[in-house]
Protein backbone atom coordinates (compact mmCIF):
# COMPACT_ATOMS: atom_id res chain seq x y z
CA UNK A 1 0.00 0.00 0.00
CA UNK A 2 2.08 2.83 -1.58
CA UNK A 3 -0.75 5.11 -1.06
CA UNK A 4 -2.24 4.54 2.16
CA UNK A 5 -2.05 7.79 3.78
CA UNK A 6 -3.57 9.72 0.82
CA UNK A 7 -6.42 6.97 0.07
CA UNK A 8 -7.18 7.88 4.03
CA UNK A 9 -6.86 11.67 3.34
CA UNK A 10 -9.07 11.20 0.48
CA UNK A 11 -11.71 9.37 2.49
CA UNK A 12 -11.90 11.78 5.19
CA UNK A 13 -12.41 14.30 2.75
CA UNK A 14 -15.47 12.79 1.18
CA UNK A 15 -16.44 12.21 4.93
CA UNK A 16 -16.22 15.18 5.74
CA UNK A 17 -18.12 16.22 2.97
CA UNK A 18 -20.66 13.68 3.60
CA UNK A 19 -21.45 15.64 6.90
CA UNK A 20 -22.76 18.43 5.06
CA UNK A 21 -23.68 21.52 7.27
CA UNK A 22 -23.22 19.98 10.20
CA UNK A 23 -25.11 17.49 12.88
CA UNK A 24 -26.89 20.77 13.66
CA UNK A 25 -27.96 22.15 10.72
CA UNK A 26 -29.07 17.88 9.22
CA UNK A 27 -31.28 18.27 12.40
CA UNK A 28 -32.84 21.32 11.41
CA UNK A 29 -33.39 20.11 8.19
CA UNK A 30 -35.08 17.24 9.19
CA UNK A 31 -37.00 18.89 12.21
CA UNK A 32 -38.11 20.78 9.17
CA UNK A 33 -39.74 17.73 7.92
CA UNK A 34 -36.88 17.68 4.92
CA UNK A 35 -34.47 15.45 4.18
CA UNK A 36 -31.11 16.80 3.10
CA UNK A 37 -29.58 16.40 -0.41
CA UNK A 38 -27.34 13.66 0.00
CA UNK A 39 -31.11 11.70 1.14
CA UNK A 40 -33.17 13.37 -1.88
CA UNK A 41 -30.28 11.56 -4.12
CA UNK A 42 -30.57 8.94 -2.98
CA UNK A 43 -34.16 8.40 -2.56
CA UNK A 44 -34.64 9.72 -6.28
CA UNK A 45 -32.33 7.75 -7.93
CA UNK A 46 -32.13 3.55 -8.29
CA UNK A 47 -30.55 2.00 -4.85
CA UNK A 48 -26.45 2.89 -4.98
CA UNK A 49 -26.26 4.25 -8.28
CA UNK A 50 -25.22 7.80 -7.79
CA UNK A 51 -21.67 8.25 -8.49
CA UNK A 52 -20.84 12.35 -7.66
CA UNK A 53 -18.48 14.71 -9.68
CA UNK A 54 -16.74 17.11 -7.31
CA UNK A 55 -17.39 15.52 -4.05
CA UNK A 56 -14.23 16.74 -2.14
CA UNK A 57 -15.07 20.11 -3.36
CA UNK A 58 -15.21 23.11 -0.73
CA UNK A 59 -13.41 25.39 1.36
CA UNK A 60 -11.01 24.21 3.28
CA UNK A 61 -9.46 25.92 6.69
CA UNK A 62 -5.59 25.10 6.94
CA UNK A 63 -3.57 25.42 10.22
CA UNK A 64 -0.17 26.93 10.77
CA UNK A 65 1.46 23.68 9.37
CA UNK A 66 -0.71 23.31 6.60
CA UNK A 67 -2.33 20.70 8.08
CA UNK A 68 -6.46 20.02 6.93
CA UNK A 69 -8.14 21.99 9.91
CA UNK A 70 -11.50 22.26 9.06
CA UNK A 71 -13.67 21.63 5.76
CA UNK A 72 -16.77 23.09 4.22
CA UNK A 73 -18.51 20.84 1.28
CA UNK A 74 -19.90 23.23 -1.87
CA UNK A 75 -23.92 23.10 -1.14
CA UNK A 76 -24.09 21.98 -4.65
CA UNK A 77 -24.14 18.26 -4.86
CA UNK A 78 -24.23 16.52 -8.42
CA UNK A 79 -23.22 13.71 -10.34
CA UNK A 80 -24.77 10.50 -12.68
CA UNK A 81 -27.06 8.21 -11.35
CA UNK A 82 -29.36 5.82 -12.64
CA UNK A 83 -33.48 5.97 -12.69
CA UNK A 84 -35.11 2.74 -13.76
CA UNK A 85 -31.25 1.46 -15.21
CA UNK A 86 -31.15 4.64 -17.69
CA UNK A 87 -28.52 6.87 -16.51
CA UNK A 88 -29.01 10.85 -15.75
CA UNK A 89 -27.72 13.52 -14.17
CA UNK A 90 -28.66 14.92 -10.80
CA UNK A 91 -28.17 18.18 -9.12
CA UNK A 92 -29.08 19.60 -5.70
CA UNK A 93 -28.32 22.26 -3.49
CA UNK A 94 -27.49 21.67 0.13
CA UNK A 95 -29.81 23.53 2.18
CA UNK A 96 -27.39 22.97 5.04
CA UNK A 97 -24.65 24.98 4.09
CA UNK A 98 -25.63 28.69 4.39
CA UNK A 99 -28.90 28.11 2.99
CA UNK A 100 -28.42 26.38 -0.32
CA UNK A 101 -26.64 30.29 -1.27
CA UNK A 102 -23.98 30.81 -3.71
CA UNK A 103 -21.85 32.09 -1.05
CA UNK A 104 -20.93 28.73 -0.43
CA UNK A 105 -21.42 26.96 -3.94
CA UNK A 106 -18.88 26.59 -6.24
CA UNK A 107 -19.99 28.08 -9.55
CA UNK A 108 -18.49 25.59 -12.11
CA UNK A 109 -20.53 22.78 -9.98
CA UNK A 110 -23.90 23.60 -11.23
CA UNK A 111 -22.86 24.75 -14.29
CA UNK A 112 -21.01 21.28 -14.70
CA UNK A 113 -23.54 19.70 -14.27
CA UNK A 114 -25.83 20.92 -16.66
CA UNK A 115 -23.28 20.59 -19.03
CA UNK A 116 -23.14 17.10 -18.77
CA UNK A 117 -26.45 16.68 -19.29
CA UNK A 118 -26.35 18.03 -22.38
CA UNK A 119 -23.34 16.45 -23.91
CA UNK A 120 -23.94 13.51 -22.78
CA UNK A 121 -27.43 13.83 -23.66
CA UNK A 122 -28.46 12.80 -20.29
CA UNK A 123 -31.76 13.69 -18.86
CA UNK A 124 -30.83 16.12 -15.68
CA UNK A 125 -33.16 16.47 -12.56
CA UNK A 126 -32.84 19.71 -10.31
CA UNK A 127 -33.12 18.95 -6.79
CA UNK A 128 -33.72 22.93 -5.85
CA UNK A 129 -33.97 24.11 -1.78
CA UNK A 130 -33.14 28.31 -1.52
CA UNK A 131 -31.74 30.63 -3.86
CA UNK A 132 -30.53 27.73 -6.07
CA UNK A 133 -26.74 28.85 -5.90
CA UNK A 134 -27.78 32.62 -6.41
CA UNK A 135 -26.32 34.99 -4.20
CA UNK A 136 -27.61 36.94 -1.12
CA UNK A 137 -26.60 40.46 -0.48
CA UNK A 138 -24.06 38.99 1.61
CA UNK A 139 -22.35 38.27 -1.15
CA UNK A 140 -21.28 41.85 -2.48
CA UNK A 141 -19.23 41.79 1.10
CA UNK A 142 -17.29 38.21 0.57
CA UNK A 143 -16.20 39.27 -3.24
CA UNK A 144 -15.88 42.71 -2.53
CA UNK A 145 -17.72 43.74 -5.43
CA UNK A 146 -21.47 43.97 -7.27
CA UNK A 147 -22.26 41.09 -9.34
CA UNK A 148 -23.56 42.12 -12.96
CA UNK A 149 -25.94 39.79 -13.62
CA UNK A 150 -25.39 37.81 -16.81
CA UNK A 151 -22.13 39.60 -17.03
CA UNK A 152 -18.58 38.58 -18.18
CA UNK A 153 -18.23 34.63 -17.27
CA UNK A 154 -21.86 34.22 -15.79
CA UNK A 155 -23.70 34.13 -18.12
CA UNK A 156 -23.25 30.80 -19.67
CA UNK A 157 -25.21 28.95 -16.53
CA UNK A 158 -28.48 31.19 -17.86
CA UNK A 159 -27.42 29.29 -21.35
CA UNK A 160 -27.93 26.12 -19.99
CA UNK A 161 -30.81 26.59 -17.65
CA UNK A 162 -32.68 27.41 -20.77
CA UNK A 163 -30.89 25.59 -23.70
CA UNK A 164 -31.36 21.96 -21.97
CA UNK A 165 -34.82 22.44 -22.69
CA UNK A 166 -34.13 21.83 -26.24
CA UNK A 167 -31.84 18.98 -25.72
CA UNK A 168 -32.65 16.69 -22.77
CA UNK A 169 -35.48 16.31 -20.54
CA UNK A 170 -35.62 18.66 -17.69
CA UNK A 171 -36.97 17.97 -14.35
CA UNK A 172 -37.08 20.19 -10.97
CA UNK A 173 -38.13 19.72 -7.72
CA UNK A 174 -39.13 22.47 -5.22
CA UNK A 175 -38.22 21.12 -2.07
CA UNK A 176 -39.00 23.99 0.88
CA UNK A 177 -37.81 27.47 0.30
CA UNK A 178 -36.82 28.45 -3.30
CA UNK A 179 -36.42 31.70 -4.62
CA UNK A 180 -34.23 34.35 -7.27
CA UNK A 181 -32.05 32.05 -9.36
CA UNK A 182 -33.45 28.68 -7.83
CA UNK A 183 -37.06 29.81 -8.88
CA UNK A 184 -35.70 29.97 -12.35
CA UNK A 185 -34.00 26.68 -12.34
CA UNK A 186 -37.68 25.42 -11.45
CA UNK A 187 -39.41 26.96 -14.27
CA UNK A 188 -37.37 26.52 -16.40
CA UNK A 189 -38.52 23.11 -16.80
CA UNK A 190 -40.46 20.19 -19.22
CA UNK A 191 -41.74 19.07 -15.59
CA UNK A 192 -41.66 20.35 -12.18
CA UNK A 193 -43.23 19.64 -8.90
CA UNK A 194 -43.04 20.60 -5.21
CA UNK A 195 -44.18 19.69 -1.97
CA UNK A 196 -47.41 21.57 -0.67
CA UNK A 197 -45.41 22.80 2.41
CA UNK A 198 -42.51 24.29 0.10
CA UNK A 199 -42.85 28.01 -0.94
CA UNK A 200 -41.44 29.67 -4.89
CA UNK A 201 -40.84 32.95 -5.14
CA UNK A 202 -38.87 35.37 -7.23
CA UNK A 203 -38.08 37.26 -4.42
CA UNK A 204 -39.20 36.16 -0.57
CA UNK A 205 -41.39 37.78 2.28
CA UNK A 206 -38.81 40.34 3.62
CA UNK A 207 -38.39 41.94 -0.24
CA UNK A 208 -41.69 41.68 -0.62
CA UNK A 209 -42.35 43.46 2.51
CA UNK A 210 -40.48 46.31 1.17
CA UNK A 211 -42.99 46.94 -1.68
CA UNK A 212 -45.63 46.86 0.79
CA UNK A 213 -47.46 43.19 0.85
CA UNK A 214 -46.99 41.29 4.41
CA UNK A 215 -47.52 37.80 3.26
CA UNK A 216 -46.27 34.56 4.58
CA UNK A 217 -44.05 32.72 2.17
CA UNK A 218 -47.48 29.93 1.74
CA UNK A 219 -49.15 33.16 0.85
CA UNK A 220 -46.93 34.35 -1.45
CA UNK A 221 -45.73 31.72 -2.78
CA UNK A 222 -47.23 27.91 -1.98
CA UNK A 223 -48.48 25.30 -3.75
CA UNK A 224 -51.97 26.48 -4.84
CA UNK A 225 -50.25 29.70 -5.63
CA UNK A 226 -47.60 28.34 -7.69
CA UNK A 227 -49.72 25.25 -9.49
CA UNK A 228 -52.69 27.65 -10.34
CA UNK A 229 -50.50 30.35 -12.22
CA UNK A 230 -48.77 27.56 -13.99
CA UNK A 231 -45.16 28.80 -12.68
CA UNK A 232 -45.23 24.54 -10.94
CA UNK A 233 -46.73 21.65 -12.28
CA UNK A 234 -47.97 19.83 -9.79
CA UNK A 235 -48.06 19.71 -5.71
CA UNK A 236 -47.52 16.63 -3.57
CA UNK A 237 -47.52 16.23 0.02
CA UNK A 238 -44.27 14.54 0.29
CA UNK A 239 -40.46 14.33 -0.85
CA UNK A 240 -41.25 10.69 -1.83
CA UNK A 241 -44.05 11.35 -4.09
CA UNK A 242 -42.33 14.06 -5.72
CA UNK A 243 -39.05 11.55 -6.96
CA UNK A 244 -41.70 9.08 -7.98
CA UNK A 245 -43.60 12.02 -10.18
CA UNK A 246 -39.99 12.32 -11.64
CA UNK A 247 -39.06 9.14 -11.76
CA UNK A 248 -42.76 8.23 -13.90
CA UNK A 249 -42.53 11.38 -16.22
CA UNK A 250 -39.01 10.16 -17.40
CA UNK A 251 -40.75 6.54 -18.15
CA UNK A 252 -42.29 8.24 -20.93
CA UNK A 253 -39.54 9.93 -22.27
CA UNK A 254 -36.27 9.17 -24.28
CA UNK A 255 -33.00 10.27 -22.87
CA UNK A 256 -32.58 13.13 -25.35
CA UNK A 257 -33.44 14.55 -28.44
CA UNK A 258 -31.65 12.10 -30.26
CA UNK A 259 -33.30 8.70 -29.11
CA UNK A 260 -36.98 8.13 -29.34
CA UNK A 261 -39.44 7.26 -26.49
CA UNK A 262 -39.03 4.22 -25.19
CA UNK A 263 -41.69 1.34 -25.60
CA UNK A 264 -42.74 -0.89 -23.26
CA UNK A 265 -44.58 -4.17 -23.14
CA UNK A 266 -48.77 -3.81 -22.23
CA UNK A 267 -51.09 -6.61 -21.34
CA UNK A 268 -54.45 -4.34 -22.33
CA UNK A 269 -55.48 -5.34 -25.26
CA UNK A 270 -54.86 -1.87 -28.11
CA UNK A 271 -58.75 -3.59 -29.18
CA UNK A 272 -60.61 -3.44 -26.31
CA UNK A 273 -63.58 -1.37 -26.33
CA UNK A 274 -64.64 0.46 -23.39
CA UNK A 275 -68.69 0.25 -23.30
CA UNK A 276 -69.09 3.33 -20.97
CA UNK A 277 -68.02 5.57 -23.91
CA UNK A 278 -71.28 5.39 -25.55
CA UNK A 279 -72.99 6.79 -22.54
CA UNK A 280 -70.01 9.60 -21.97
CA UNK A 281 -71.47 12.66 -23.05
CA UNK A 282 -74.70 13.78 -21.85
CA UNK A 283 -77.94 14.37 -24.98
CA UNK A 284 -78.65 17.52 -22.94
CA UNK A 285 -75.55 20.23 -24.66
CA UNK A 286 -75.64 21.87 -21.40
CA UNK A 287 -75.17 18.89 -19.65
CA UNK A 288 -70.90 18.63 -18.51
CA UNK A 289 -69.05 15.05 -18.14
CA UNK A 290 -65.73 14.22 -16.74
CA UNK A 291 -62.89 14.20 -19.57
CA UNK A 292 -60.14 12.21 -17.44
CA UNK A 293 -62.35 8.74 -16.68
CA UNK A 294 -62.68 8.82 -20.92
CA UNK A 295 -58.54 9.59 -20.94
CA UNK A 296 -58.44 6.59 -18.91
CA UNK A 297 -61.04 4.21 -20.64
CA UNK A 298 -58.86 4.61 -24.03
CA UNK A 299 -54.93 4.85 -23.19
CA UNK A 300 -53.26 1.54 -21.87
CA UNK A 301 -54.86 0.99 -18.54
CA UNK A 302 -53.53 3.18 -15.54
CA UNK A 303 -50.91 5.03 -18.12
CA UNK A 304 -52.49 8.43 -18.05
CA UNK A 305 -50.15 10.91 -16.54
CA UNK A 306 -51.12 14.29 -16.04
CA UNK A 307 -49.45 17.78 -15.92
CA UNK A 308 -50.55 21.21 -14.99
CA UNK A 309 -53.50 19.94 -13.60
CA UNK A 310 -54.61 23.32 -11.77
CA UNK A 311 -53.97 25.61 -14.75
CA UNK A 312 -54.72 26.04 -17.99
CA UNK A 313 -58.25 23.94 -16.83
CA UNK A 314 -60.75 24.46 -19.98
CA UNK A 315 -57.50 21.93 -21.17
CA UNK A 316 -56.41 18.83 -19.50
CA UNK A 317 -52.58 17.43 -20.93
CA UNK A 318 -50.84 14.48 -19.72
CA UNK A 319 -48.72 11.59 -21.55
CA UNK A 320 -50.02 7.95 -21.40
CA UNK A 321 -49.39 4.95 -23.57
CA UNK A 322 -50.92 3.47 -26.36
CA UNK A 323 -50.40 0.15 -27.23
CA UNK A 324 -46.66 0.24 -25.21
CA UNK A 325 -45.93 3.35 -26.77
CA UNK A 326 -45.70 7.14 -24.74
CA UNK A 327 -48.05 9.65 -26.71
CA UNK A 328 -49.00 12.81 -25.66
CA UNK A 329 -53.00 13.58 -24.70
CA UNK A 330 -54.58 16.40 -24.84
CA UNK A 331 -58.30 16.65 -23.90
CA UNK A 332 -61.06 19.55 -22.71
CA UNK A 333 -62.37 19.60 -19.82
CA UNK A 334 -66.43 20.89 -20.06
CA UNK A 335 -65.99 21.96 -16.35
CA UNK A 336 -63.72 24.82 -17.57
CA UNK A 337 -65.78 27.08 -19.29
CA UNK A 338 -67.29 24.13 -21.34
CA UNK A 339 -63.84 23.44 -22.87
CA UNK A 340 -63.05 27.01 -24.22
CA UNK A 341 -59.98 28.42 -24.44
CA UNK A 342 -58.65 30.72 -22.30
CA UNK A 343 -55.36 32.61 -22.32
CA UNK A 344 -53.88 30.24 -19.78
CA UNK A 345 -55.49 27.01 -21.76
CA UNK A 346 -53.72 28.62 -24.87
CA UNK A 347 -50.25 28.88 -22.67
CA UNK A 348 -50.55 25.67 -20.99
CA UNK A 349 -51.27 24.34 -25.23
CA UNK A 350 -48.02 25.76 -26.17
CA UNK A 351 -46.03 24.25 -23.19
CA UNK A 352 -47.86 21.13 -24.10
CA UNK A 353 -47.35 20.83 -28.24
CA UNK A 354 -43.27 21.72 -27.79
CA UNK A 355 -42.90 19.53 -25.24
CA UNK A 356 -44.47 16.86 -27.58
CA UNK A 357 -42.31 17.88 -30.27
CA UNK A 358 -38.98 18.05 -28.62
CA UNK A 359 -39.42 14.70 -27.57
CA UNK A 360 -41.15 12.82 -30.77
CA UNK A 361 -44.16 12.06 -28.97
CA UNK A 362 -47.48 11.52 -31.25
CA UNK A 363 -50.69 13.68 -29.80
CA UNK A 364 -53.82 12.47 -29.75
CA UNK A 365 -56.18 15.22 -28.74
CA UNK A 366 -59.95 14.47 -27.49
CA UNK A 367 -61.58 17.97 -28.31
CA UNK A 368 -65.05 19.45 -27.25
CA UNK A 369 -64.00 23.13 -28.21
CA UNK A 370 -66.82 25.82 -28.36
CA UNK A 371 -64.15 28.17 -29.04
CA UNK A 372 -62.41 31.37 -27.57
CA UNK A 373 -63.44 32.35 -23.85
CA UNK A 374 -65.69 35.01 -24.72
CA UNK A 375 -66.53 38.61 -23.00
CA UNK A 376 -64.65 41.43 -21.53
CA UNK A 377 -62.19 39.94 -19.42
CA UNK A 378 -61.03 37.43 -22.54
CA UNK A 379 -60.51 40.63 -24.82
CA UNK A 380 -58.79 42.41 -22.06
CA UNK A 381 -56.36 38.92 -21.60
CA UNK A 382 -55.43 38.82 -25.46
CA UNK A 383 -57.20 35.20 -25.57
CA UNK A 384 -57.17 35.95 -29.46
CA UNK A 385 -53.17 36.40 -29.20
CA UNK A 386 -52.43 33.54 -27.26
CA UNK A 387 -54.93 31.55 -29.46
CA UNK A 388 -53.17 32.39 -32.76
CA UNK A 389 -50.28 31.65 -30.97
CA UNK A 390 -51.21 27.87 -29.78
CA UNK A 391 -52.59 27.11 -32.90
CA UNK A 392 -49.17 28.50 -34.42
CA UNK A 393 -47.41 25.97 -32.01
CA UNK A 394 -49.78 23.05 -33.40
CA UNK A 395 -49.27 24.35 -37.08
CA UNK A 396 -45.62 23.99 -36.39
CA UNK A 397 -45.33 20.25 -35.18
CA UNK A 398 -44.17 17.75 -37.55
CA UNK A 399 -44.63 14.91 -35.21
CA UNK A 400 -47.98 12.79 -36.23
CA UNK A 401 -51.07 13.76 -34.39
CA UNK A 402 -54.58 12.58 -34.16
CA UNK A 403 -58.01 14.33 -33.34
CA UNK A 404 -61.04 12.92 -31.69
CA UNK A 405 -64.07 15.22 -32.15
CA UNK A 406 -66.24 14.35 -28.92
CA UNK A 407 -68.64 16.79 -28.90
CA UNK A 408 -68.33 20.87 -29.47
CA UNK A 409 -65.88 22.21 -32.33
CA UNK A 410 -66.73 25.91 -32.94
CA UNK A 411 -64.61 28.82 -34.56
CA UNK A 412 -60.99 29.27 -34.96
CA UNK A 413 -59.84 27.31 -31.58
CA UNK A 414 -61.90 24.54 -32.93
CA UNK A 415 -60.22 24.86 -35.98
CA UNK A 416 -57.13 24.82 -34.29
CA UNK A 417 -57.82 21.10 -33.50
CA UNK A 418 -54.72 19.47 -35.56
CA UNK A 419 -52.08 20.72 -37.84
CA UNK A 420 -53.32 22.78 -40.37
CA UNK A 421 -50.75 22.09 -42.94
CA UNK A 422 -50.40 18.47 -43.26
CA UNK A 423 -52.51 15.60 -42.89
CA UNK A 424 -53.36 14.03 -39.40
CA UNK A 425 -56.13 11.25 -38.66
CA UNK A 426 -59.23 12.48 -37.43
CA UNK A 427 -62.84 10.66 -36.26
CA UNK A 428 -65.70 12.05 -35.14
CA UNK A 429 -68.10 10.54 -32.11
CA UNK A 430 -71.51 10.53 -32.88
CA UNK A 431 -71.92 13.67 -30.57
CA UNK A 432 -70.07 15.92 -32.59
CA UNK A 433 -71.89 19.35 -32.95
CA UNK A 434 -69.91 21.66 -34.68
CA UNK A 435 -70.06 25.22 -36.55
CA UNK A 436 -68.19 28.58 -37.44
CA UNK A 437 -70.30 30.07 -34.36
CA UNK A 438 -72.54 28.54 -31.63
CA UNK A 439 -76.41 29.39 -32.80
CA UNK A 440 -76.89 30.72 -29.94
CA UNK A 441 -76.25 34.33 -29.93
CA UNK A 442 -74.90 33.70 -33.95
CA UNK A 443 -78.46 33.63 -35.20
CA UNK A 444 -79.58 37.10 -33.72
CA UNK A 445 -76.68 38.25 -35.69
CA UNK A 446 -77.23 37.14 -38.85
CA UNK A 447 -80.67 37.01 -39.29
CA UNK A 448 -81.29 40.47 -37.52
CA UNK A 449 -84.01 42.04 -40.00
CA UNK A 450 -85.93 38.67 -40.20
CA UNK A 451 -86.42 38.46 -36.39
CA UNK A 452 -86.74 42.33 -35.83
CA UNK A 453 -89.79 42.39 -38.77
CA UNK A 454 -91.67 39.32 -37.47
CA UNK A 455 -94.74 39.94 -35.43
CA UNK A 456 -93.56 37.55 -32.86
CA UNK A 457 -89.34 38.04 -32.59
CA UNK A 458 -88.86 35.46 -29.96
CA UNK A 459 -91.06 33.22 -32.12
CA UNK A 460 -89.26 33.68 -35.17
CA UNK A 461 -86.03 33.04 -33.36
CA UNK A 462 -86.72 29.86 -32.20
CA UNK A 463 -88.42 28.87 -35.75
CA UNK A 464 -85.15 29.99 -37.33
CA UNK A 465 -83.07 27.62 -34.86
CA UNK A 466 -85.18 24.59 -35.07
CA UNK A 467 -84.74 24.86 -39.22
CA UNK A 468 -80.93 25.13 -38.63
CA UNK A 469 -80.27 22.62 -36.44
CA UNK A 470 -82.12 20.18 -38.63
CA UNK A 471 -79.10 20.82 -40.59
CA UNK A 472 -76.64 20.47 -37.76
CA UNK A 473 -76.55 16.53 -38.35
CA UNK A 474 -72.71 15.53 -38.60
CA UNK A 475 -74.09 13.43 -41.10
CA UNK A 476 -74.68 16.12 -43.02
CA UNK A 477 -71.33 17.00 -43.04
CA UNK A 478 -70.12 13.41 -43.68
CA UNK A 479 -71.60 13.31 -46.53
CA UNK A 480 -70.22 16.47 -48.38
CA UNK A 481 -66.86 14.20 -47.10
CA UNK A 482 -66.23 17.89 -44.50
CA UNK A 483 -65.37 15.33 -42.20
CA UNK A 484 -63.44 11.77 -42.94
CA UNK A 485 -65.29 9.51 -40.62
CA UNK A 486 -68.11 9.23 -37.83
CA UNK A 487 -67.14 6.73 -35.49
CA UNK A 488 -68.68 4.73 -32.38
CA UNK A 489 -66.90 6.02 -29.55
CA UNK A 490 -66.12 2.44 -28.62
CA UNK A 491 -63.83 2.49 -31.47
CA UNK A 492 -61.36 4.93 -30.10
CA UNK A 493 -59.10 3.31 -28.55
CA UNK A 494 -58.52 0.10 -31.30
CA UNK A 495 -58.01 3.02 -33.84
CA UNK A 496 -56.03 5.72 -31.50
CA UNK A 497 -53.22 2.33 -30.66
CA UNK A 498 -53.71 2.06 -34.61
CA UNK A 499 -51.98 5.79 -35.14
CA UNK A 500 -50.07 4.87 -32.34
CA UNK A 501 -48.23 2.30 -34.51
CA UNK A 502 -48.69 3.86 -37.68
CA UNK A 503 -46.31 6.83 -35.71
CA UNK A 504 -43.47 4.59 -35.34
CA UNK A 505 -42.23 4.78 -38.48
CA UNK A 506 -42.72 8.88 -38.77
CA UNK A 507 -40.85 10.18 -35.70
CA UNK A 508 -37.04 10.58 -36.25
CA UNK A 509 -34.56 11.40 -33.65
CA UNK A 510 -32.89 14.82 -33.76
CA UNK A 511 -33.28 18.29 -32.67
CA UNK A 512 -36.02 20.07 -32.80
CA UNK A 513 -36.70 22.91 -35.56
CA UNK A 514 -37.03 25.48 -33.28
CA UNK A 515 -35.72 25.30 -29.49
CA UNK A 516 -38.30 24.97 -26.81
CA UNK A 517 -38.60 27.89 -24.34
CA UNK A 518 -39.84 27.39 -20.63
CA UNK B 1 -63.30 18.13 11.58
CA UNK B 2 -62.76 21.67 10.43
CA UNK B 3 -64.71 23.45 7.59
CA UNK B 4 -64.05 23.84 4.55
CA UNK B 5 -64.72 26.62 2.23
CA UNK B 6 -66.34 25.43 -1.09
CA UNK B 7 -65.11 27.96 -3.78
CA UNK B 8 -65.96 28.92 -7.36
CA UNK B 9 -63.25 27.22 -9.83
CA UNK B 10 -64.25 29.79 -12.25
CA UNK B 11 -66.04 32.73 -13.86
CA UNK B 12 -69.60 32.17 -13.53
CA UNK B 13 -73.26 32.99 -12.91
CA UNK B 14 -75.18 30.49 -9.82
CA UNK B 15 -78.02 29.01 -11.93
CA UNK B 16 -79.47 26.79 -9.11
CA UNK B 17 -78.68 26.40 -4.71
CA UNK B 18 -79.49 22.55 -4.36
CA UNK B 19 -79.18 22.61 -0.46
CA UNK B 20 -79.95 24.77 1.93
CA UNK B 21 -77.73 25.45 5.68
CA UNK B 22 -78.51 22.48 7.74
CA UNK B 23 -78.42 19.95 4.81
CA UNK B 24 -76.42 16.53 5.41
CA UNK B 25 -74.49 15.79 2.54
CA UNK B 26 -71.97 13.06 1.08
CA UNK B 27 -68.81 13.70 -0.90
CA UNK B 28 -69.68 14.39 -4.48
CA UNK B 29 -73.56 15.77 -4.08
CA UNK B 30 -73.95 18.74 -5.72
CA UNK B 31 -74.53 22.17 -4.07
CA UNK B 32 -74.59 24.48 -5.97
CA UNK B 33 -74.92 24.95 -10.04
CA UNK B 34 -73.51 27.39 -11.95
CA UNK B 35 -73.61 28.59 -15.26
CA UNK B 36 -70.51 29.72 -17.84
CA UNK B 37 -70.60 29.54 -21.15
CA UNK B 38 -74.06 28.30 -21.48
CA UNK B 39 -73.39 24.90 -19.56
CA UNK B 40 -74.03 24.04 -16.70
CA UNK B 41 -71.63 23.02 -14.05
CA UNK B 42 -71.99 21.07 -10.78
CA UNK B 43 -69.71 22.15 -7.76
CA UNK B 44 -70.07 18.91 -5.86
CA UNK B 45 -69.26 18.99 -1.75
CA UNK B 46 -65.49 17.70 -1.10
CA UNK B 47 -66.32 15.31 1.49
CA UNK B 48 -69.21 14.35 3.73
CA UNK B 49 -70.63 17.01 5.76
CA UNK B 50 -73.32 19.55 7.05
CA UNK B 51 -73.82 22.82 5.15
CA UNK B 52 -73.53 25.66 7.80
CA UNK B 53 -73.49 28.18 5.24
CA UNK B 54 -74.16 29.10 1.44
CA UNK B 55 -72.57 32.77 0.68
CA UNK B 56 -74.20 33.07 -2.68
CA UNK B 57 -77.74 33.86 -4.43
CA UNK B 58 -79.18 32.26 -7.64
CA UNK B 59 -78.66 34.42 -10.47
CA UNK B 60 -75.74 35.95 -8.75
CA UNK B 61 -71.90 36.56 -10.68
CA UNK B 62 -69.07 35.08 -9.00
CA UNK B 63 -65.60 34.79 -9.72
CA UNK B 64 -62.92 32.46 -9.82
CA UNK B 65 -61.75 31.56 -6.41
CA UNK B 66 -65.13 33.08 -4.17
CA UNK B 67 -66.62 31.23 -1.52
CA UNK B 68 -70.15 29.63 -2.40
CA UNK B 69 -70.43 27.88 0.48
CA UNK B 70 -69.04 26.96 3.73
CA UNK B 71 -69.23 22.92 4.84
CA UNK B 72 -69.49 21.55 8.26
CA UNK B 73 -68.42 18.75 10.08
Amino acid sequence: MNWRAELDELRLRERLAGEMGGADKVKRQHDGGRLTVRERIDKLVDAGSFHETGAIAGNAVYDAHNELKSFAASNCVFGRARVDGRPVVVVGDDFTMRGGSADASIYEKPLMAERMAAEFRLPIIRVIEGSGGGGSVKTIETTGRANLPGGVGHAIGFHYTTANMAAVPVIALGLGSVAGLGAARLAASHYSVMTKSSAMFVAGPPVVARVGQDLSKQELGGWEIQTRSGAVDHAVDSEEEAFACARRFLSYLPSSVYELPPKRATDDDPERRDESLMDAIPRDRRKVYKIRPIIEAVVDRGSFFEMGAMFGRPIVTGLARLDGRPVGIMASDPYFYAGSWTTAACQKIVRFVDLAETFHLPVVYLMDCPGFLIGLDAERAATIRHGVRAMAAINQTSIPWCTIIIRNCFGVAGAAHQPAGRLALRYAWLSSYWGSLPLEGGIEAAYRAEIDAAPDPAAKLREIEERLNKLRSPFRTAEAFWVEEIIDPRETRPLICEFARLSDTLVAPGPSTFAMRP
Amino acid sequence: MADVSVISELNAVVLKIEVAAGDRVQAGDTLIVLESMKMEIPVAAPRAGTVAAILVEEQQPVEEGQKLAILGA
